[in-house]
């Protein structure tokens, strides 16, 4: 469904990601597990058309998406949930929701609404606050009001960046299991990047394990999370 | 007594035209992040075009609307042919530093002003003209007393008054608001939101131009129109804005009334010599005692 092939990312003279080949299969959870700048958030922000690579190509679908703008890529139904709860705390709940949804508002009248409701429906909290402030919601919350976000664009992949950090244990395994059970309902494919190997590859059906922009590994997620020596260089547990 | 609401009525209506230039400087600032020094030379351009058409027998209304609308245009062309390319430029060994990139937009704008400066002199010669205005600028008698303030002064205030509220309307509960508060908050966010940020950019630019240009017929009319005629204004618009905070529609609202009763409390009550020397000792104290301006976040830039 997506398929990347030699990609490279430069930020100057420093390869963020080097040569990347990856395919990811539709209704599937991947994952891209490794190391802090092992090159796994580069490689999500180009595949979103945040970053621009020098070379290699991604096909989306059978068609390239190399060099389309983000607004356009959404629109071809990748949703990207950058890291960091990329919410806008200066807007409200519902806000923050409807924005993912703004463009599907004419050609799609009547199932923005039904997306917005369904968004509530996964995450009861986010109902409770739709007219407070974003940035006065906890990480947790922040966390689902992104993904949230992402999931009224209705879209068909969605690129999930370390949907853990920070959050407390409890919080991540709720975010996490909703994101299985919507993949497993609904078809949805999600490409997820974590550096908690052990959440991520629990739940995927396809781990790649990426050191220094470079795949290393490139396995069913269940053989991924069995070998201990893998773990041992490159995760260091 | 008498003085005193005079000198309140004429603030609240002259501050309610620097609302206005502060706004459009807010408008393109949270937009795009930068400081349009050629907005009052976009509105002076607008002006013109209205005298003209006013001049050539067309009633005020006629002119009042076209003005606008071309102001809009101006500022929409300004986005379009200088902004986005200079903004779409691949960081050369000059646009390699980060102030270098948010200095150079001002620096075109600054030419932009002199070239729309220029044009003007060029079309409609550099000598000034007066500019009329669609109601009576006399003070309004009730029986045998002058009123201290005029049908003009009423005229403003329902004006601008009308045009804040349209505003406020549009931002905050259009789709296209959503879309232009979101760009300009956090434009990754609202590019992976699927908003198209160089559209909603063009679309701050326009709507400053048409504030702008509607401060612009509104103070014409109490001095005269020369291509250089409102410089005056941008400068009393940016201490509004600096005091309410450059990112905050509300501050430069709040801000453009109390430089408004500054300046016209000044002139009554002490010498007309000492209104700009007041303005910039009030653009000090913001600076010094709350220098990111009253109504802004704890997060907003500095100027």
């Amino acid at each position: 469904m997506l398929k990347v092939e030699n990609l490279v990312t430069r930020f100057g003279h420093v390869v963020a990601v080097d040569s990347v080949s990856i395919s990811v299969a539709e209704s599937k959870i991947t994952t891209v597990i490794g190391a802090n700048g092992a090159g796994k958030s580069t490689l999500l922000r180009t595949i979103s058309g945040l970053e621009k690579p020098s070379s290699g190509t991604i096909s989306w679908q059978g068609e390239s998406i190399v060099g389309l703008r983000p607004e356009e890529i959404v629109r071809r139904g990748i949703a990207h949930v950058p890291e960091g709860h990329a919410v806008i705390s200066e807007l409200t709940v519902e806000e923050n929701i409807e924005m993912g949804a703004l463009f599907r508002r004419r050609k799609f009248k009547s199932d923005v609404p039904k997306a917005i409701d369904e968004a509530y429906q996964l995450f009861p909290r986010l109902l409770e606050r739709r007219s407070q402030l974003a940035g006065t919601l906890s990480g947790g919350e922040r966390q689902m009001l992104a993904i949230s976000r992402a999931l009224v664009s209705r879209p068909k992949l969605l690129l999930l960046d370390e949907p853990s950090l920070g959050l407390a244990p409890l919080v991540v395994e709720q975010i996490i299991d909703t994101i299985n059970t919507l993949c497993r309902s609904t078809g949805l494919t999600v490409l997820l990047v974590e550096q908690n190997a052990n959440t991520a590859l629990g739940v995927a059906d396809h781990g790649v394990l990426l050191a220094l922009g470079k795949v290393v590994a490139d396995r069913p997620a269940a053989e991924l999370k069995a070998d201990a020596a893998l773990r041992a260089a490159y995760l260091g547990y | 007594m008498n003085n005193f609401l005079s000198a309140l009525f004429s603030g609240v209506s002259s501050g309610a035209i620097y609302s206005l230039a502060a706004l459009g400087l807010v408008i393109v600032w949270r937009g795009a992040g930068i400081v349009n020094f050629a907005q009052m030379g976009q509105a002076m351009f607008s002006t013109y075009i209205a005298s003209t058409l006013i001049i050539n027998g067309y009633s005020y209304w006629v002119g009042f609307i076209v003005a606008i609308l071309a102001g809009a245009a101006v500022g929409a062309l300004m986005d379009l042919l200088v902004m986005r390319p200079l903004s779409n430029k691949k960081r050369t060994e000059l646009l390699s530093s980060e102030s270098m990139r948010a200095a150079i937009p001002v620096i075109a704008s600054l030419g932009i002003l002199g070239v729309l400066q220029a044009l003007a002199g060029i079309i409609w010669a550099a000598e000034e003209r007066g500019f009329p205005s669609p109601v009576a600028r006399e003070g309004l008698t009730l029986g045998d007393t002058v009123m201290p303030f005029t049908l003009y002064d009423f005229f403003v205030i329902s004006v601008v008054l009308i045009t804040l509220t349209i505003t406020t309307l549009f931002f905050k509960k259009t789709s296209m608001g959503l879309a232009m508060r979101a760009t300009a908050l956090n434009q990754e966010v609202a590019k992976l939101s699927g908003i198209r940020t160089n559209h909603a950019r063009t679309l701050s630019w326009a709507i400053s131009g048409a504030a702008s240009s509607l401060a612009g017929l509104l103070i014409a009319p109490s001095s005269t129109l020369s291509p250089t005629s409102l410089d005056l204004v941008l400068i009393i618009g940016f201490t509004a804005a600096v005091v309410g905070g450059l990112n905050s529609p509300i501050g430069a609202v709040v801000g453009g009334l109390i430089v408004g009763l500054v300046m016209s409390f000044v002139n009554f009550y002490m010498t007309p010599e000492d209104v700009y020397i007041s303005i910039l000792v009030l653009l000090l104290i913001v600076l010094i005692v709350k220098p990111r301006g009253i109504f802004s976040g704890k997060d907003s830039r500095r100027v």
